[in-house]
């Protein structure tokens, strides 16, 4: 596990200040997309060795959530930005 | 109608005070329970931006009053107490781009100050500490030990750490516990 993320707000924080929602790159179906493509949302997940996109909340922190790109094996750290789209930041 | 009054009692009243730890005097540590005046939380609203000026007035230009932790989100505390009428008036001068949240019931201030603060308080948190980083008036939201805590410097060797009310006596035993080796004086007089 990465052990020191850095924050696009606090700056590097240990991993204890966060907490893991899961991968960043599934989309929300339509209310009618049907039950396979909401059952996949809600229960299917990959479980890849290497770079991954992941939410992260900064519970301990600024309260943001961000999504961190990180590796599954080396735990190498590659990018972290804030999750909401550019200028929705409050 | 008010039934029954609800005397305000200080979160640190009981809290011990006293000399503990090494009896070295050459740097010593400095607990204090600060005032329980206010303590405003200020949020911006979405898509708002460039709202520090107006947050500097709600901490009515007093250094270190105003304690930014997140984007949009900050701190204004002080050791005035504030009726419901003074906060009004505050959230006046917002105009509607920030609101107010009234936590002086809820969050309680304890100052930290020494020539080894730093190292005491790096026992509990991650953050940089060092002057360089985290300069006088700059602020952290992170965790002492597994508290959570709003940390501020507000003096070359003094912080100020603003925490949950039910929490504080507990940090405050920590933070005695973490200054032992090089001796503390912790005050909790109101
Ligand atoms: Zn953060």
């Amino acid at each position: 596990m990465a052990s020191l993320i850095a924050c696009p707000h606090c700056g590097p924080r240990p991993k204890e200040e966060f907490t893991i929602r899961g991968d960043a790159g599934i989309t929300r179906p339509t209310p009618d997309a049907g039950e396979d493509a909401w059952y996949a949302y809600v229960y299917l997940r990959d479980n890849p060795r290497g770079r991954h996109k992941e939410h992260w909340h900064h519970t301990s922190g600024c309260r943001r959530w961000l999504v961190v790109e990180r590796d599954t094996m080396t735990h190498a750290i590659y990018a972290v930005s804030d999750a909401s789209a550019p200028g929705e930041t409050a | 109608m008010v039934d029954f009054t609800l005397p305000h009692r200080p979160a640190l009243a009981d809290a011990k005070s006293g000399s503990f730890g090494a009896p070295a005097t050459g740097n010593r540590i400095m607990l204090a329970a600060l005032p329980e005046g206010h303590v405003l939380q200020v949020l911006g609203s979405k898509g708002s931006a460039g709202l520090e000026d107006l947050i500097r007035q709600i901490g009515g230009g007093n250094p270190n009053a105003v304690r930014a932790y997140s984007p949009g989100q900050w701190f204004v505390v002080g050791d005035a107490a504030l009726s419901p009428a003074d906060i009004s008036g505050k959230a006046a001068l917002l105009s509607g781009k920030a609101s107010i949240a009234d936590q002086s019931h809820g969050r309680v201030r304890i100052g930290i100050s020494g020539t080894a603060v730093e190292t005491v308080l790096a026992k509990g948190t991650a953050v940089d500490l060092h002057r360089a980083k985290f300069p006088v008036g700059h602020t952290a939201m992170t965790l002492i030990g597994h508290i959570s805590a709003l940390v501020t410097r507000t003096g070359e060797n003094g912080f100020e750490i603003l925490v949950l009310r039910g929490f504080a006596e507990s940090l405050w035993d920590e933070l005695i516990q973490m200054s032992l080796e090089f001796g503390v004086d912790a005050t909790v007089n109101h």
